[in-house]
Order: C-alpha cells, then sequence, then structure tokens
C-alpha cells in the first residue's frame, strides 16, 4: 500500500473490475495501487448480502467506496478512496459496458471472457491514473489494437439478448433491434453490409384516479441509434416539423408534437435544429443516445387504457371484482403483452374467473396478494372483461380499501405517445452498395397506475 | 480459436509451458502465450516468475503485443524492482518513437510503474513527453506527472514539472487542459496551502473556454475545479452562471451535477432581487427533473442531492411535486427518498394533491413505505396547518383497516399532532383507546400512554388503561417504562382521590425494581417531587408544553452549507462530510458556501417531533460561585475560588442526566427545598434563547456569592456542552467555577447600571447573552464592619463633593429593627446616637473589591421618611447601595 492523499477530485477512480453473477473474477484492472484485489470479494459478499429496501447505490469498507451498476448479468464495480462523484461512476460503468458490448459484439460473461486482452486495452484507453479520458468509440478506434472475438457468426435473426432503454422489454417478434448485435469492428473488415437502425423508445407514467381523472401523466422518450456505416461522414435526422419544445409556445391546430425538455447528444449539431427540426450528426460506430426528451403533466391524445370497476362483497362473504378495461388506441394500433395487476385483501385465498376470450389468462399470486391478469393482444378500440370471486374467509374489517391501485404493463408498438416521427435519414456521402435502415417505434409502459 | 481457452490451464507443467511458448520464434505464439499469462494473472495465479520472458517479448514492433507486455509490467514490476530496469532502456526507447501512440503509451506505463528507480530514469523522457507535439502525448505526460508526484514528489518539484504543468492549463488542445488541471487539482490537494492552482479570472476564463470543447469527462474536471474558485464580486459570478448554464442540458448526469454545484455555490453572490438569480432558478429545475428518468440508481443519487437542494433553496423545485410522486416499480430505497422529498416541499398550495397521494401510498404492499407514508400524513398535517384536519380525518381512515402496523404508525404521529394543536382533535382519543391492545411496538405503545396520561381528565377509564400496562412494566422497553411513569404521575396529580395506590406501585416498580438509571432517577424525582410539594410537582409535571417544531429532519445549517459545495459526490449521497469517510482528511478542507455567515458554532436546534422520551422537558437548576477577582483584593477572590462547593455548579449534559440536579438530591445540601429563597426572575426568555430559558437570582450564603440559574429545557433536543463567561463587570465578577471561556463582549458599562451583569451561556447550540442586575448587597462582605475610630478618621477623610444624600419613604421599622435587617444583608451599625428624638446610625459595609461605603441613616420616630447619607471614595456605587437599603428595609 502506498501513500496517498485524500482527494475530492469527482472523477477519481481507483480499480475497475468486473464480476460474473456468481462473483468470478472476470476482469480487474488497478489504477492507483491503493488497495489489493482482495477488496473483489469484499464487494461480492457485500452485495449479494443487501437486502431489498436497501439502496445498492453506494457501499463502502473502510476507506472504500463500491459503486457498481449491473449490465448483461455482470457486476460492473468501480472503487474510488476520494470523494468523487457517483454520477461520474455510474456513468462511466454504463459508458464502459455500452463500449464493451459495441466491441464485443454482446454483453455476457462469455464475451467478456473471450475478450478479457481488448478489454484491458479498452480500459487503459479509458481510464488513466483513475482519470476518465474518453468513453467515446470514435476517439478509441483510434487506438484499439486487438480484434473481438465473436462467439457465434453475426445473424440477423438473432433476436435474443435485447436490452431497451434499461427496461426488460418482449419487443423480440416486433422489430429487429437486436440485429446490431454484434462487435462494430467487424464492420471494417466486413465492409459490404451497412446498416443503421433509429430507435425512438418512449416509456410513459400515468396515474388515473379513482374517478377517472388523469392525476399525472409523463413521458420520457429517447432516440437511439446504432450504425454500422464504414463510409459514413454525416446523417441527418429529420424530426416532424411541427416539433416543438418547452411550454411557452403557442400550439396551433393540427398535431404539433411537443415536449418539455430536450437534451442531445455532445456530437450532435443543431444548426438546422430551430429552423427545420433536424439533427445533423457523425455517428461514431457503435450505439449512441442521439437525443432525450420528456413530457410531463399532459399527454397528446387520451392515455390508453381505461379501467371501470364494480367491487362488492357478496352474500357469501365473497369478493366480486368486475372489470371492463377498454383500450383508447386508434383501431389500427394494438397494445400486446398487457399485465394487469390487481392487488387484493389480505386474507385472499383464492380466485375464480371468468375472462372474456380463450387467449387471456389470470393468476391469484399469494406472495405479492395481487391478481394477475395477461391480455397477449389487446387491440385498440375494443374492450375486455373480467369477473374475478375471491375466496377470503378472513377478511378484514375493511376490505374495499386494500384493494387497488391496479397497475398496467403494456407495449404499443409502432407508435409513439407524443407523436415524435422521423420524417427522413439522409446518410452523406451517398452509401455505395446496398444499405440497410431501419426506423421504429415503440412505447412502454412505466409507471401505469389506475386507482379504484 | 477464442481467449476463453486461456482461463482453462491449470496444469502444473504450465509455468514451464509458457516459458517455452514466450520464448518462440513465431509472434502469433509469443502473442498467445502473453495473453496466456494475463488470464492467469487475472484470476490471481502468480505468474511473476515469468518476469524476464515476458519482458523480453517487449521489443517489438507489433503494438498489440507491446501493450500485453506493459500491462503485465505494470502488474509486477513492483515485486520485482531489480528486473524492471531491465525494461528501463525499452521505455526510454519508445518515449523517442514515431509513433505516439508508442510514446504515449510509454510515458503511461512508466508512470504506473512504482519502483523508486525507475523514476530517475523516466524525469528525461517526461519532460519531452510534456512539451511533445502530439496531444494525445502530452496528455497522457499531464498526467504522468500526477503518478510521479504520489511516488516521489520532491523529484517533481526540483524537476519544475509543475510549472510545465501550469503552462499547460493554456495548451490548446482541451483534452491536454483537462488532464493538467485533473492532475494539478489532485497535486494542490496534498500540498493545501500551496498556490499550485492559482484561479484567476485570466485562468478561470482559459477553463470556461476549454470547458465548450473538451469530452465531457473533461467537462466534469474543468466545473469541479471552477467549484472552488471565488468570484470577486457579484458581476464575475453572474458572467460565469452564464457560461457554465449551458451544461446543464448534457447528457451526461455527472456533467450536469457538476455545472448545479458549481451554480448553487455562486449563487450564494448574486444578489436576490437581480432578474439574473429568478432565471438561474427556474433553469435548474429541469435538469434536476430530467434527472428522475434515468434508470434506478442514478435517481437514487440524484433524490439524495436533491433532498439536499430542497433544504437549501426550496424555490427552485417548489412547482415540480409531481415528479416526486412515487411509481408503483420505484425500488423502495427511491421511493423512500421521494416521499421526504413531498414532505419538504409541501406547502398550503399543493397539500390537497399530496394528502391524496401519501393516502394511496398508505394502502401499498411494502411495510416500509406504508410505514413512512403514514408519518408522513402527520408531518403534513405539523407543517401545514389548513390541513390538519383532513389529515387527522385520513389517519383515523387508515386507522379503522386495523392493519396493525398502520395503525400503530398513525398512533404515533396523532400524539405529535396533539402536541402541536393542543385542545383540537382530542376527540378522536376514544378511536385511539379501542386499538389499545393491538398495539406491540414500544413506540406506539409509548405514545399512546403519553395520549393517556396528558388526557386523563378526559378518560373515565385512564386508571384502568394504564393499569393494564403496568402487569408487564418489566417487560416493556425504556421508553414505554419511562411513559408509563410519567403518565401515571399525570394521572395521579390529576385525579389524587382514586389513584394513589397506581402510582405508589409505578414508583416503586421504578425505584426498587428496576436496575436502570435513568428510569430509577426519574422515578425518584417524581417522588420527592410528590411528597415534599404537590403544588410545584404539578406545575413541573403538568406544565405547558412548548409547541414542537413544524421541520424536522433538517440538516444542520453548517453541515448542509458544506455538503451543498460537494454536490455531486459521495458525500451528498451519504449526507456526511467528506472528512468523514475520507482517509488523510488533513487535505481536505472544510468547504463554505461564499458569502456565508455561519459559524462553526452558529447551529440551529434540529427539533424532532418524533421522539416520544422528549415530551418531559428537562430541568436543570445550578448554581455558581461567584469570585471577585479585581479591585485590589486578590485574597478575596482566592478565598471564594477555594471555598468549599455547597451547591457544585454543574452544568453537564442536562437532557441525559439533567434531572439529578432538579432538587439537588445529592444529599449533604444546605438549603432545604423550597425554603428561603428568593424568586427567581426569567433572565433570558426561552423565544430568544432556542428553546433554553434561563431564571435566576443572585443569594450571598456563607460568605460566598451565588448565583443560581435555572436552566430549562423548552427545545427537543438534548443540549449539552454548557459553558458560561461574564462580561467584564464594575465589581470583577466571575465564575469561580472551571468553565470554558469564551470571548467576552465588548465593554459597555456606561450606560448601564453598575450592578448590571453580562452573561453568556453557551451550550451546543449557540450562545446566548444576557444580562441581569444583582442585588448589589451580594457584594457586602462579612467584615465590613468598621473600627469606630477608623470610620470617624476615614468620615472626614473622604471630600464631601463625595457625599450623597437620600430619602427612604414609607418605612416602619424603629432603628433596632432596622439595624438588625441590615446587618443580615452585612451592613454593619457601627454607633448609634439619638440627637432630639431622631436616631443617628452610623453604619459601614464593605465591597468585595475592597471599596468602604460609609453611612450616616437618620431615623425620626413616628416620621416613615428616612434619609440617609453615603459616603464613599467611589460615589458612582452610592445609588446602588441606596437602592439596596430601600430593598432591604422595605422587604
Amino acid at each position: 500500500m502506498t501513500k496517498h492523499f485524500a482527494s475530492t477530485i469527482a472523477a477519481m477512480i481507483s480499480q475497475v473490475f468486473i464480476l460474473s453473477s456468481q462473483g468470478d473474477h472476470l476482469i480487474y484492472k488497478d489504477f492507483r495501487g491503493e488497495a489489493g484485489s482482495d477488496v473483489v470479494g469484499v464487494f461480492y459478499e457485500k452485495v449479494t448480502a443487501l437486502t431489498g429496501d436497501q439502496p445498492p447505490v453506494v457501499m463502502n469498507h473502510g476507506d472504500l467506496h463500491f459503486v457498481h451498476v449491473r449490465q448483461g448479468g455482470l457486476y460492473w464495480v468501480a472503487t474510488t478512496t476520494a470523494d468523487s462523484s457517483p454520477f461520474t461512476l455510474i456513468e462511466f460503468l454504463n459508458r464502459l459496458a455500452a463500449l464493451v458490448k459495441d466491441y464485443c459484439g454482446s454483453l455476457c460473461e462469455k464475451s467478456v471472457q473471450m475478450n478479457f486482452a481488448l478489454i484491458y486495452e479498452l480500459l487503459d484507453e479509458v481510464v488513466d491514473y483513475g482519470y476518465i479520458q474518453t468513453t467515446s468509440s470514435d476517439v478509441l478506434k483510434n487506438f484499439i489494437q486487438t480484434e473481438a472475438v465473436c462467439s457465434k457468426p453475426f445473424s440477423l435473426f438473432d433476436l435474443s439478448n435485447v436490452g431497451l432503454f434499461g427496461a426488460e422489454t418482449q419487443q423480440s417478434k416486433v422489430a429487429p433491434s437486436s440485429a446490431a448485435t454484434r462487435p462494430v469492428q467487424s464492420s471494417r473488415e466486413q465492409g459490404g453490409k451497412s446498416e443503421i437502425f433509429v430507435d425512438v423508445i418512449e416509456r410513459m407514467s400515468v396515474v388515473i384516479g379513482s374517478n377517472g381523472v388523469v392525476m399525472k401523466a409523463d413521458v420520457e422518450g429517447e432516440i437511439r441509434v446504432k450504425c454500422f456505416m464504414p463510409s459514413c461522414s454525416e446523417m441527418r435526422i429529420g424530426l416532424n416539423e411541427e416539433f416543438s419544445i418547452g411550454k411557452s409556445q403557442i400550439r396551433g391546430y393540427g398535431a404539433a408534437v411537443r415536449v418539455d425538455e430536450c437534451s442531445f447528444h455532445q456530437a450532435v449539431r443543431l444548426d438546422e435544429f430551430s429552423s427545420s427540426r433536424i439533427l445533423r450528426l457523425c455517428p461514431s460506430p457503435g450505439e449512441q443516445t442521439v437525443m432525450q426528451y420528456q413530457l410531463s403533466d399532459e399527454l397528446p391524445s387520451a392515455p390508453p387504457f381505461r379501467l371501470y370497476p364494480t367491487i362488492e362483497r357478496d352474500s357469501g362473504g365473497r369478493l366480486l371484482m368486475y372489470l371492463k378495461l377498454r383500450c383508447d388506441l386508434l383501431p389500427r394500433s394494438a397494445a400486446i403483452n398487457v399485465c394487469v395487476t390487481i392487488p387484493v385483501p389480505r386474507g385472499s385465498v383464492s380466485v375464480s374467473q371468468e375472462l372474456s376470450s380463450p387467449d387471456q389468462s389470470a393468476e391469484l399470486k399469494l406472495q405479492s396478494r395481487a391478481i394477475e391478469w395477461r391480455i397477449p393482444r389487446f387491440p385498440g378500440g375494443t374492450q375486455l372483461s373480467a369477473l374475478f370471486k375471491l375466496e377470503a374467509p378472513a377478511l378484514g374489517p375493511a376490505p374495499l380499501m386494500e384493494v387497488g391501485p391496479v397497475v398496467l404493463a403494456f407495449e404499443l408498438p409502432h407508435l409513439t405517445v407524443t407523436g415524435l416521427q422521423i420524417r427522413f435519414l439522409r446518410l452523406s456521402p451517398v452509401q455505395p452498395g446496398p444499405s440497410q435502415r431501419w426506423i421504429r417505434y415503440v412505447t412502454h409502459s412505466d409507471s401505469y397506475v389506475i386507482r379504484v | 480459436m477464442t481467449d476463453s481457452k486461456y482461463f482453462t490451464t491449470t496444469k502444473k507443467g504450465e509455468i514451464f509451458e509458457l516459458k517455452a511458448e514466450l520464448n518462440s520464434d513465431k509472434k502469433e505464439k509469443k502473442k498467445e502465450a502473453v495473453k496466456k499469462v494475463i488470464a492467469s494473472m487475472t484470476v490471481g495465479k502468480d505468474v511473476s516468475a515469468l518476469f524476464p520472458d515476458v519482458v523480453n517479448c517487449m521489443q517489438t514492433d507489433n503494438l498489440e503485443l507491446k501493450k500485453l507486455v506493459y500491462l503485465y509490467l505494470m502488474n509486477y514490476a513492483k515485486s520485482q524492482p531489480d528486473m524492471a530496469i531491465m525494461a528501463v532502456n525499452t521505455f526510454v526507447k519508445d518515449c523517442e518513437d514515431p509513433n505516439p501512440l508508442i510514446r504515449a503509451l510509454a510515458v503511461r506505463t512508466m508512470g504506473c510503474i512504482r519502483v523508486d528507480k525507475i523514476t530517475e530514469y523516466l524525469c528525461e523522457p517526461l519532460r519531452k513527453c510534456l512539451k511533445d507535439e502530439d496531444p494525445y502525448v502530452r496528455k497522457t505526460a499531464a498526467v504522468c506527472v500526477a503518478k510521479l508526484h504520489d511516488i516521489n514528489a520532491q523529484l517533481v518539484e526540483d524537476q519544475g514539472f509543475l510549472d510545465t504543468l501550469k503552462d499547460l492549463i493554456s495548451d490548446s488542445n482541451p483534452m491536454v487542459v483537462a488532464n493538467a488541471v485533473a492532475a494539478l487539482s489532485e497535486i494542490a490537494e496534498s500540498h493545501p496551502n500551496s498556490n499550485l492552482l492559482d484561479l484567476n479570472p485570466q485562468t478561470i476564463n482559459k477553463l470556461l473556454t476549454a470547458l465548450n470543447e473538451c469530452t465531457e469527462w473533461g467537462q466534469i474536471f474543468i466545473l469541479d475545479c471552477l467549484a472552488n474558485y471565488t468570484p470577486r464580486d457579484d458581476r464575475e459570478s453572474q458572467s460565469i452562471c452564464e457560461r457554465v448554464t449551458p451544461r446543464l442540458s448534457h447528457a451526461n448526469s455527472a456533467v450536469v451535477l457538476s455545472a448545479v454545484k458549481v451554480l448553487m455555490k455562486f449563487m450564494e453572490m448574486l444578489p436576490k432581487d437581480l432578474d439574473y438569480y429568478g432565471t438561474l432558478l427556474k433553469k435548474l429545475a429541469p435538469p434536476l427533473v430530467t434527472l428522475l428518468s434515468a434508470e434506478p440508481e442514478l435517481q437514487y443519487v440524484a433524490l439524495r442531492n436533491i433532498n439536499l437542494i430542497v433544504q437549501r433553496r426550496p424555490e427552485i423545485l417548489k412547482h415540480e411535486m409531481k415528479v416526486f410522486f412515487v411509481k408503483y416499480n420505484d425500488p423502495i430505497y427511491v421511493k423512500l427518498e421521494k416521499l421526504d422529498i413531498m414532505i419538504r416541499l409541501a406547502s398550503q398550495a399543493n397539500i390537497a394533491q399530496v394528502l391524496a397521494e401519501l393516502k394511496e401510498y398508505a394502502t401499498e404492499v411494502d411495510v416500509d413505505f406504508v410505514r413512512k407514508a403514514v408519518r408522513a400524513i402527520g408531518r403534513c398535517a405539523i407543517k401545514v396547518e389548513q390541513s390538519a384536519e383532513r389529515c387527522v380525518s385520513t389517519l383515523l381512515d387508515l386507522i379503522q383497516t386495523k392493519v396493525n402496523y398502520v395503525v400503530q404508525e398513525a398512533i404515533v404521529v396523532i400524539k405529535d399532532i396533539f402536541r402541536k394543536y393542543p385542545n383540537k382533535y382530542e376527540s378522536v382519543i376514544a378511536t385511539l383507546c379501542e386499538n389499545l391492545d393491538s398495539l406491540d411496538e414500544p413506540e406506539a405503545r409509548a405514545a399512546m400512554i403519553w395520549i393517556v396520561g396528558e388526557y386523563a381528565e378526559r378518560i373515565d377509564n385512564a386508571d384502568e388503561l394504564l393499569e393494564s400496562f403496568l402487569e408487564g412494566f418489566h417487560d416493556e422497553s425504556t421508553q414505554v417504562q419511562l411513559q408509563l411513569l410519567t403518565a401515571i404521575v399525570k394521572l395521579f396529580l390529576k385525579k389524587p382521590t382514586e389513584t394513589q395506590e397506581l402510582v405508589q406501585q409505578v414508583l416503586s416498580l421504578a425505584t426498587q425494581d428496576s436496575d436502570n438509571p435513568d428510569l430509577r432517577d426519574r422515578g425518584y424525582i417524581y417522588w420527592r417531587l410528590l411528597s415534599t410539594d404537590p403544588v410545584a410537582a404539578k406545575e413541573v409535571v403538568l406544565a405547558e408544553k412548548p409547541l414542537i417544531s413544524e421541520e424536522t429532519d433538517l440538516i444542520e445549517p453548517t453541515l448542509l452549507e458544506e455538503l451543498i459545495c460537494h454536490i455531486g459526490t459521495l458525500a451528498s449521497v451519504y449526507h456526511k462530510p467528506p472528512s468523514a469517510f475520507v482517509e488523510g482528511s488533513r487535505g481536505v478542507q472544510h468547504k463554505r458556501l461564499p458569502g456565508s455567515t455561519l459559524t462553526p458554532s452558529h447551529r440551529r436546534p434540529v427539533l424532532s417531533a418524533l421522539p416520544v422520551d422528549n415530551l418531559f422537558f428537562f430541568v436543570c437548576s445550578s448554581t455558581i460561585q461567584l469570585g471577585g477577582d479585581i479591585g485590589g483584593n486578590p485574597a478575596m477572590g482566592a478565598a471564594f475560588g477555594a471555598a468549599p462547593a455547597t451547591m457544585p455548579a454543574s452544568f453537564n449534559a442536562p437532557g441525559s442526566g439533567g434531572l439529578d440536579d432538579l432538587f439537588d438530591l445529592g444529599g449533604g445540601v444546605g438549603m432545604p427545598m423550597g425554603a428561603l429563597n428568593p424568586p427567581k426572575a426569567v433572565w433570558l426568555p426561552a423565544m430568544k434563547a432556542k428553546g433554553l430559558e434561563i431564571s435566576g437570582v443572585f443569594v450571598r450564603r456563607a460568605g460566598v456569592i451565588q448565583m443560581e440559574m435555572t436552566l430549562t429545557n423548552k427545545a427537543m433536543s438534548v443540549m449539552t456542552d454548557f459553558a458560561i463567561q461574564f462580561n467584564r463587570n464594575s465589581f470583577g465578577l466571575a465564575p469561580a467555577g472551571p468553565l470554558q471561556i469564551l470571548t467576552p463582549l465588548s465593554p459597555n458599562q456606561s450606560i448601564e447600571p453598575l450592578n448590571n451583569l453580562q452573561v453568556a451561556v453557551k451550550n451546543n447550540i449557540d450562545v446566548f447573552y444576557f444580562s441581569c442586575q444583582y442585588p448589589i448587597s451580594m457584594l457586602f462582605v462579612e467584615d465590613g464592619k468598621m473600627e469606630r475610630q477608623v470610620f470617624l478618621a476615614t468620615w472626614k477623610d473622604i471630600p464631601n463633593d463625595n457625599e450623597s444624600q437620600f430619602q427612604i419613604k414609607d418605612c416602619h421599622l424603629n432603628s433596632d429593627a432596622a439595624s438588625n435587617k441590615l446587618q443580615s444583608s452585612n451592613i454593619f451599625t457601627i454607633a448609634k446616637r439619638t440627637v432630639e428624638g431622631q436616631d443617628m446610625l452610623y453604619q459601614s459595609m464593605k465591597l468585595t473589591n475592597g471599596i468602604w461605603v460609609l453611612a450616616e441613616l437618620r431615623v425620626q420616630a413616628g416620621n416613615p421618611n428616612y434619609t440617609i447619607s453615603l459616603k464613599c471614595r467611589a460615589p458612582e456605587v452610592s445609588q446602588c447601595v441606596f437602592q439596596n437599603y430601600e430593598a432591604v428595609l422595605k422587604n
């Protein structure tokens, strides 16, 4: 152990290591010689001993502080002895994971293990003496020598391992986003296949009060680009022309698309943005979030789902819940993988159900004290109903108070709730040979709550 | 062929095989071998034996292989310092390589090899690299200076690298600037007083220019460096803010937080009526809100920071209440933080909305969250008066659910609501009493017992209820036991006839059958109080309680200021200053906001509404012996100082065991309780002293001047660390006890009466100043009787100008009675003469500082008006002495 001084420099990393979910050491890099490699074990013990209600974000062992994120089933850990910024460390670890994914093609124990030499090389360029240098794949490609090793040949139809926007998704049947799962560098050699993926992903949080009034409605969205264009120097993404930012703007008639706040990737140039809503950027190879935006307290259209519940106790002491669920999307769209969670009173034992169509299913989960009602596909403009009879021999004195709020989880493919659309995607210079452009839209429920 | 195979070799002859491969002629084979070595290194195997063989691979033109070898070197050079020297030549050569990548790689790796012998060889190459034409090499070299400084600080200074590093702040490449700033910041922290990072408007300007061009990580270094700068005036402050504000919309949350830190700090310097101040406030809200859409880890860290920001500047987020409403899928630690911020932002404007949310939360599944939500409803009631009624009815609804933990939490908060709004919501007591049996948590039981005791007169069966708790007295936790004791004593004072047995039972349980000193002490106090003076007992036990404070859990302001200076860092997540968790914190200075008026001793009491135990307020009585120590009578002062302590001054924590002092249970006391005790006057009202009330009286007993003070803690937190100090005063009164010295007040004696005493009392909360007047008779010493001859000579000796005459009206004592009375105040009659039916009393008295006062008192039988002539070498005291005569004679 060497002498060192306490520092309050915000971005100072002592060590970085990557562990498998079983705690195997995959990567270990010490930047400052402040602590030994034995802390890796300490970290794993601590993180596995955490209970659900303890914030896992920052943990300490003596003077050493651990910050970690979980990506691809792995623990990505940074340690520091200084009063560093946890924001910096978390952002850094997320970028590191993204870089590893870009370089190795996918993010899993195996790909990290196979490419350890590459990852060490990356780490050496990304951090020097604990100071973060760069995480831009564009800059890094000048320095990195090692070739990535792929576990299996890249296939457009390999639709496993889709992780979007931090949310688990069941997107696989809808869009080929995971087609982008391949190392950025291989495109150098492959040369032939050039592809670009642009995803517009939105998450909505809605609270509908028991009187049917929308109490809160927020949308968070982002535009993501994953680029495999060897010769692309500039790309222009055109958004809806009537796109506006901020609350003060006067809205005309028609379908203006409005968000409250917008932030852009560092590489995005906005000189054409204010006039014609065009984002210009030189895409670095790999994946990047080009734009993030949010809209709070307002939805441009009606919330996609409404619930009409009737709950009563019958003479036999059972609780009858009659639920009508309406999907207010346009008829040509549909929600998929809808899951309705209805909390039930303590003391509920079993449920019998009558559902309006055979593809639906429902089940009482005693552990979470809720009924889960699943609807694989729910077209716009239709209505479903369900009757649940709840056997609860030992109901409390106020069972109706314990029912609800109902929570919905769903996906809305091909749809953005804000109405944001990509008008066009132009690449320059004009790409020689065949190139593929994928643009897709999806909206997820983040927290869709209907109070009863 | 994949790399994973490297992890599988565990055979015995492994090292031997690797050795052979490393020495192979084929480049590919060599590379594969080095990879295997590094794989073994990663999983913790010792491959240091291969050092020479790996070093042999160093001289290669294959960059990939070279990088691998360097990686190995960094790890093992320290354990093989002699071998490491072998590599030096190659390093030095590589630093001259035409390829900048290799030059940078060499200088980077050399800096990481923490071997003293190598550092000598490092200096020359480093010097060249710091001036390299390629920015990539320069920025690597800048970092290398910090590395070298850590190994050998002296060498870095001697070689002049620090100056070169300072020059790099003006480099044309922003990446170089950022790394130079980072390196200098770190080096500067190990020399806290050095002027290394000389921040002046010129350098600040350079940094701000680089800020726009460098990478996000570089921006963080620069912003953190800016945060350490103190602008010279508000205009400079504003111009820096203007140039930093665009960073708020950066996608990287670390950049955003570093910018927020700079702005929060520099905002302190802006006048609040400035338009720009308002603009800035508005600009701070959106980026903070945006952080809440990040993944839960970042959200949590952001919420911890927002919690600080909201305490410092609630106006920033006052309109953003909705974003803190919890989502059902937030992790519990995020939910709890959000709830905390919701309460901090709750106001009359949004209370309806907040309450509706909280009510929903209170029916959720997660127990911890539900509990906190119920508490939050109570806190809203206390914070926003208009909502109190609605909160109470919401709480009653929740009690109806009969969910055990909900009921218990509700009762705990209802107790606080009773404290805040006395005589308003007591109608709900009946509902509360119904749930008595279901309470199994100490806090809820204690709260319920408090309610029963406090409102015993309105609860018909209060005695039965309390008696039922008494059965298992010894199994209860301390807080319940203490509460039960107090409640039963209250009950007894309110309904003495039917509860005598009960009170005796609890007193004997508390004093005789308990090992807990707190409980025993409280029991004894009540016991003596009740047996000596039930009226006083009623006054003490049933005294009106101070209102509880509405803001709870506030961070202490000096800490808050320091934490604001550390926004975005670990300190802001732990809510602790960095010195509390960073090793070697001598290098870390406590940061202050610019323009801060707070000094470390300047603290606000943090009143908590929650602890039940504090509902009894702590009264501490203390007596200080005073000694005069100026005015030419040192012996007197010494004598007083050494006088046996009849009433030892005790200023130790009244919160913990302070009750001991209440009626001086120590034994062997010369002062019977409640007798002959002049009434105390309030010297320092609690309003003025953050809850500390001081009342007192001066008495002179057995030749000792005593200042008896009653310190009453009317706040709800414990006060400790008491100390006292008197300002310089006419008679040199000073505490004789071993008390801490504070800065005296500035002398201000001309306007004040002579017998005015300015006192400073300090505790853990603040220093309080007050002044009080002591009767001058305190100062009359026992040996103040003058010899007749001396009296006559002195009387003549004192010039007539020094004589003053006063009238004492309406006094009906005869001269002997007057003489006796005065003698008890150490005013001695030396002679008495009767002339024409008029008694002339010649009297003397001596002050502690050796001043003699001579008096002639004329008393005419039948005339209630006395005439008094006073002669003294210090005529200033005459007025006081006259007043004292008047006081003594008329008393």
